[in-house]
């Protein structure tokens, strides 16, 4: 369960996501005036940025899934 | 925006950022730097930095307060509720709470921190109805007092419907108050003159540039250390930083042998529900992360109820080992009762946590001083053992960290306000931002998402950290050392993203060790920390504390008698000194 990006047609831009999110998941496009997912791989599922958008633009699935664990990386 | 506050220096929203991080290091050109002075700059802005920057700029004191994240929405003071008051007219009395903290605490509470934090609690508690925090009151305005536990102690808890977020209320405060704030900078090096910490370099978190501050005292509020545990969110950010940089710069470090031990629900870990339910309408398909809750009794996979503590111990059996002793005896998974239905619970929600309040910054003297001039630390990044081995006051937690703040934020600005003008030496601050960019100025190397989960899978399993054995110690221990020194040296990051993650698993990895070390260190089991190999109290030997420092470049341990005067009577058998059993004993 993580992440999975924001609907660009709700998201008003007005970065309450970019600030809250612990992981620093989350960051503005200043050019689209958007938010974007930059590191969804860091996303721990803390549900802050649903708390905070107010536009319900932020897409994030229920479904667990875990990351690969590699022998390095 | 509010008025003083800025993100990163620069305006938010209108920082590129997602540009802007591209440019620099590795090879690219050298980060701008951006020096700023204080008399006073408190690192961490939750509750406990919140009151240091306050009450410091209270006296007069000039105060930077820099989060890691945005101070106001990080850490983990937005979760908490109840706020332990305690207050003499409402028929408290002293001797009783400390009299069952002495004793839940396994005797190895800071009776001083105690009782000071104790004794401050309501003061603490007025202070933040006077900023506009509300708490839940009964019909008579009186606040609503709940007994936790029953007839023993007492905590408030806030009113978010009618009041907002506590913790952004206390960051409107801060900024009333003067103090300058500095959001999303990670701070990752201490600055040290003629043995006296004047300030630290950080970076902001979404470009190569580097923030030097030079302050006349420091105070690490930045609240606990874990290891990015995924089933705890409200830590991710909490890497053990302060304790890392305090450490590497000279200061002595507690504590590290008494493990928090939160479980969690498989499907919905800690802080999700509390998240979601702040008030806003939760998306339908998200309602699943909200879960039916916890109930008792929680029963094991013979279907029998696991062993509760018994009465008197503590309410917050949460916090001691029972599921992990389950565990070992082979009797995982274990479930708890819902309305759905009986649901899997799991251990390690916290780890790399130690017990609230009993690991960070050693306090050297009553005003939250660490060993090191210039440094201060409050909250949960101050070691002061305030509840021993075991969490039982409830509501302490953030209490404490509002009367640590407090203590540390006067004492800090008075320091700084006896000192005259502050020069730092050139090579000093050369040293510390090259510390600080130096994962970003590899060319390659190892990333720190794959060394965080060699930590995570070293450090996880219930019999390294929970039930521990020297052997098992010493095992997981080899391989913490090897990450510090073949892999941590070698962290690369590629952007100011991953600095970030690059500093945060340095600061982990060796938090890591501290942790080993105590645990194998501590021959006896007390509270939260259990040895196998040794699983009785050992009262004679260790009435004690674990003090770390580091000495010619190795970790050395340190055992600190805790004062006679508070030692438990030992003509008192032992089985009535300490009502709870060890496996094994
Ligand atoms: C779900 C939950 C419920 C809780 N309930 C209660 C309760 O009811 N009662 C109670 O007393 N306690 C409770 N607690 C515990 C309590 O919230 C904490 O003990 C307390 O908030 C700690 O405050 P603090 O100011 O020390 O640290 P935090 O609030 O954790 O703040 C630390 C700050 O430091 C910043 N920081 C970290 N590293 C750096 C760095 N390198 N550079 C710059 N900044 C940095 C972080 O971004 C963060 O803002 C609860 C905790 C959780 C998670
Ligand atoms: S909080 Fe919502 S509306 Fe605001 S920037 Fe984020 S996604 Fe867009
Ligand atoms: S769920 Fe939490 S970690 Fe994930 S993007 Fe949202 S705020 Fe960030």
């Amino acid at each position: 369960m993580a992440i999975e990006g924001i609907d660009t047609a709700r998201c008003n831009g007005c970065g309450a996501c970019v600030l809250s999110c612990p992981a620093d998941v989350i960051r503005m496009d200043k050019d689209a005036k958007k938010t974007v997912v930059r590191y969804p791989q860091d996303c721990v599922v803390c549900c802050w940025c649903i708390a905070e958008c107010e536009q319900d633009a932020i897409v994030l699935t229920p479904i667990r899934t875990a990351p690969l664990f590699t022998a390095w990386g | 925006m509010e008025q003083g506050s800025s993100t990163a220096g620069l305006g938010f929203p209108e920082g590129a950022w997602i540009k802007a991080d591209r440019a620099g290091g590795n090879g690219g050109p050298a980060p701008n730097e951006y020096r700023l002075e204080a008399d006073v700059l408190v690192i961490g802005g939750g509750i406990a930095g919140c009151f240091a920057a306050i009450k410091a700029s209270e006296q007069g004191a000039r105060v930077i307060l820099v989060d890691k994240g945005y101070a106001g929405k990080s850490g983990q003071t937005p979760y908490a509720r109840n706020f332990m008051a305690f207050n003499p007219a409402w028929g408290h009395n002293l001797d009783d709470w400390m009299a069952y903290i002495n004793k839940t605490s396994e005797y190895v509470n800071n009776r001083y921190w105690t009782e000071i934090t104790i004794r401050e609690s309501y003061a603490r508690y007025l202070d933040l109805v006077a900023w506009g925090v509300r708490f839940q009151t009964g019909e008579d305005g009186q606040p609503i007092r709940h007994p936790v536990p029953p007839g023993i102690t007492d905590a408030l808890r806030f009113d978010e419907t009618s009041g907002g977020d506590y913790a952004q209320i206390l960051r409107k405060q801060v900024l009333r108050s003067g103090v300058r704030v500095l959001d999303r900078i990670m701070i990752a090096e201490l600055l040290k003159q003629d043995g006296a910490v004047v300030g630290a370099v950080g970076f902001p978190l979404d470009r190569y540039d580097l923030y030097v501050f030079i302050a006349k005292a420091t105070i690490l509020c930045v609240g606990a250390c874990g290891f990015k545990p995924a089933a705890y969110p409200p830590i991710v950010q909490l890497t053990c930083d302060g304790e890392a940089m305090a450490y590497r710069a000279g200061a002595e470090i507690l504590g590290k042998e008494f493990v928090d031990t939160h479980s969690t629900r498989m499907d919905t870990p800690v802080g999700i529900p509390n998240m979601l339910g702040r008030g806003r309408n939760v998306p339908e398909h998200l309602k699943v992360l909200m879960g039916p809750g916890r109930g008792k009794p929680e029963t094991n996979a013979e279907g029998n109820p696991i062993p509760d503590r018994p009465a008197g111990a503590s309410l917050y059996t949460y916090t001691y080992l029972e599921r992990e002793f389950e565990a070992h005896a082979g009797r995982a998974p274990i479930y708890t009762p819902t309305p759905e239905g009986k649901k899997e619970v799991v251990g390690g929600a916290c780890l790399g946590m130690s017990l609230r309040k009993a690991d960070g910054l050693w306090p050297a003297d009553t005003h939250c001083a660490s060993s090191l001039p210039g440094l201060y630390a409050a909250g949960d990044a101050l070691g002061n053992m305030q509840n021993g081995a075991v969490y039982a006051l409830a509501g302490s937690a953030i209490a404490g960290g509002a009367v640590t703040g407090t203590i540390a934020g006067v004492a800090a600005a008075r320091q700084a306000l006896r000192m005259g003008k502050l020069a730092v030496g050139e090579r000093e601050i050369a040293r510390a931002k090259q510390a600080v960019h130096a994962p970003a100025s590899r060319s390659g190397g190892f990333s720190p998402r794959w060394v965080t989960q060699l930590l995570q899978n070293t450090m996880m399993p219930y019999f390294v950290s929970y039930i521990k054995r020297a052997d098992r110690l010493q095992a997981a221990l080899s391989l913490v050392m090897f990450m510090q020194q073949h892999l941590v040296p070698r962290l690369f990051a590629r952007d100011a993203h991953e600095l970030r993650l690059a500093h945060e698993t340095r600061n982990m990895v060796l938090s890591a060790e501290m942790r080993l070390r105590s645990a194998l260190f501590r021959t006896e089991s007390r509270g939260n920390h259990y040895r196998e190999d040794y699983p009785r109290r050992d009262d004679p030997n260790w009435l004690a504390w674990v003090k770390i420092r580091e000495e010619q470049g190795e970790m050395r341990l340190i055992k600190v008698p805790i004062p006679t005067e508070w030692w438990p009577d030992l003509s008192i058998p032992y089985e009535q000194r300490y009502p709870f059993r060890f496996p094994g004993e």
